[in-house]
């Protein structure tokens, strides 16, 4: 097996838990698969993929780490380990800054032995249904005493409709790592002292409940330094097959990854995913899909109606003051679920919530912090 | 004791704190806290509170949601010694007020940081007798919506001192909603709306002729 390209399948893993984490956050969790990796020049081979990633929301930030272990006998050891940071602004909703840290130390047959450590910075502008980003990266390895720096920048943006999400994004990376791009079978141009890519990503992605299933197609090009120009098509799809235990599969082409040192290598993967925790599956996006209707009674006071868009394997509950903070029953309308109340004039607080996830406020109502780490809307019946 | 039976409990306790019952005559709250040792220390905070003559069904309350949102034994005593200590300020800037209700919205009020001087303004703006606890509310929610407090407790005072009633108070808090909805600033919506408000109020004259004498201003 060739070393960079299980490597890039330590990634995958790493990268896939810490993407699902943003928006599914089991305490922790469990990975354990195969994958098979084909790299230029190279026999395809096997490798053993293991992963551990772990969450913890602290109040108004989340905290996100991950171990990644990748082994194919002689071929490859390779550890990876990434601490991030999600942190939305207190003083703007909209705003979030996520941030972080990523190390490996590898011993690769295609990419040398060696250590490499990384980190990024992105802003977010997030709205209810879409968003968009800035954000920069760089990267420093060590291979076979050859020291070498990775430097990137990259903007997108991504909206959501139903159960479709799509994003488009651009970056650049510049870099002297001349072994990495020799290894994925690109070559230098004559005289120069670093090489720069530019990558167009289009990346669709579909869920349902639990279940997702994600595209992405990449194009690269060089900017200066070498001749790439090579397109990238993956696939990846997860199926919860019970409330912990989940099966990924993911095919495709993998880029060069320079900031984290990393080969072109093409790979197909197939793991299980055992969720710990107290909070297994994923959750909704914040409560972008619950709204509340006041409907005025002619003896006072109003029926209130909450109605929260969500497919029909998500658990959504929904609690508040005049519940005594017990779940209130609801039924299903369609595509929404749907609890009415009467309520005499006053002010009430209301938390609605998916799969275990955190309790947010409906998205019409004012919003106000619960003393619990979450929040709660509320609202004032005349 | 069951889980069953301690709701119970809780439930009887909270009628009986609602219907003014004296505190200490409550007997000890049971919480259905998971952690015994958080559980009788936020026992022990809803007995001091109800020593000190605080209403204990804000104090249940708050430990029920933070038994709901699954925290922390220490996370609820924290947050129900907090609520006991706004209700505590909430008592002292809404005297003579002493409601359930009034105490309620002011600790709520002050949780989001309305200051507590406004509490006291919003008190003076309406006789003794009459519960403020709407216009805090709907205080709290346009604070909570992003208008600036200052600017919310005028137009609120406004409303109050030109003999609104408490409803037409709070259908100025939901009609701000709505434009907000609709894509308004909160903080134009909520001139827009309280100048229809007003254009349905007596006159400042008239209402002073027909207001109570406790309210009447010199």
């Amino acid at each position: 097996m060739t070393g960079g390209s299980a490597a890039r399948a330590l990634i995958l893993t790493g990268a896939a838990a810490l993407s699902a984490a943003a928006q599914a956050p089991p305490d922790v969790r469990l990975e354990a698969g195969y994958a098979r990796v084909e790299q230029l020049g190279f026999a395809p081979a096997d490798a053993a993929l293991f992963a551990l990633f772990w969450r913890k929301p602290i109040d108004h930030w989340t905290l996100f780490t991950s171990a990644n272990l990748t082994y194919a006998r002689d071929s490859l050891a390779a550890a990876q380990g990434v601490v991030a940071f999600a942190v939305p602004w207190q003083a703007n909703e909209h705003l979030r800054t996520d941030f972080g840290a990523a190390g490996a130390s590898f011993s690769l047959r295609s990419a040398g032995r060696g250590g490499n450590g990384s980190g990024f910075l992105r802003q977010h502008y997030v709205r209810d249904a879409w968003g968009i980003w800035v954000g920069t990266a760089a990267g420093l390895t060590e291979r076979d005493g050859v020291r070498t720096r990775s430097f990137a920048g990259d903007l997108g943006g991504w909206t959501r409709w139903r159960f479709m999400y799509a994003s488009a994004s651009l970056s650049r990376q510049n870099s002297d790592d001349w072994l990495l791009l020799l290894a994925s079978g690109q070559k230098r141009a004559p005289l120069a002292a670093s090489y720069e890519l530019e990558d167009w990503q289009l990346v669709a992605q579909a869920r349902r409940g639990p279940h997702e299933l994600s595209a992405s197609w990449t194009k690269r090009r060089s900017v200066a330094g070498s001749d790439v120009d090579v397109d990238a098509i993956a696939i990846s799809g997860s199926l919860q097959l019970s409330d912990r235990l989940a099966f990924l599969a993911s095919a495709g082409r993998q880029l060069s990854d320079p900031l984290r040192s990393l080969p072109q290598a093409d790979i197909v993967t197939a793991s299980f995913r055992v969720s710990l925790g107290p909070k297994p599956l994923p959750v909704m996006q914040r409560a972008t899909i619950a709204e509340v209707h006041l409907h005025p009674r002619a003896e006072g006071g109003a029926e209130l109606e909450l109605r929260v868009e969500a497919h029909d394997t998500l658990v959504v509950d929904v609690a508040a003051d005049f519940s005594s903070w017990k779940p209130l029953p609801m039924v299903r309308e369609g595509d929404e679920w749907v609890v009415r109340v009467a309520l005499p004039p006053g002010k009430y607080r209301i938390g609605v919530r998916a799969n275990l996830g955190p309790w947010r406020a409906p998205r019409n109502l004012a919003r106000v912090r619960d003393d619990f780490g979450g929040e709660s809307g509320l609202i004032v019946i005349p | 004791m069951s889980m069953h039976r301690r709701v119970l409990t809780l439930v009887s306790l909270a009628l009986a704190s609602v219907s003014a019952v004296p505190a200490l005559a409550q007997g000890p709250v049971v919480l259905p806290i998971a952690d015994a040792k958080a559980r009788v220390a936020v026992e022990r905070e809803i007995a001091r509170a109800a020593a000190r003559g605080l209403p204990v069904q804000p104090l249940i309350a708050k430990a029920m949601e933070g038994v709901t949102k699954q925290a922390t034994g220490e996370r609820i005593q924290v947050a129900v010694a907090s609520q006991a200590k706004r209700l505590e300020q909430a008592r002292t800037l809404l005297a003579p007020s002493t409601s359930v209700a009034e105490l309620t919205s002011g600790a709520d009020a002050l949780a989001i940081g309305v200051p507590g001087a406004m509490l006291k303004q919003i008190r003076a703006a309406w006789p003794v007798e009459r519960s403020v606890a709407m216009p805090i509310d709907v205080l709290t929610e346009l604070v909570a919506r992003g208008i600036p407090a200052r600017h919310a407790l005028e137009r609120i005072t406004v409303l109050m001192a030109r003999g609104a009633t408490p409803s037409q108070i709070a259908s100025l808090g939901s009609s701000v909603q709505a434009d907000v909805a609709a894509g308004l600033a909160p903080d134009a919506a909520l001139e827009v709306r309280a100048r229809g408000v007003m254009s349905l109020l007596p006159s400042p004259a008239a209402a002073a002729a027909s207001a109570p004498s406790g309210q009447r201003r010199p």
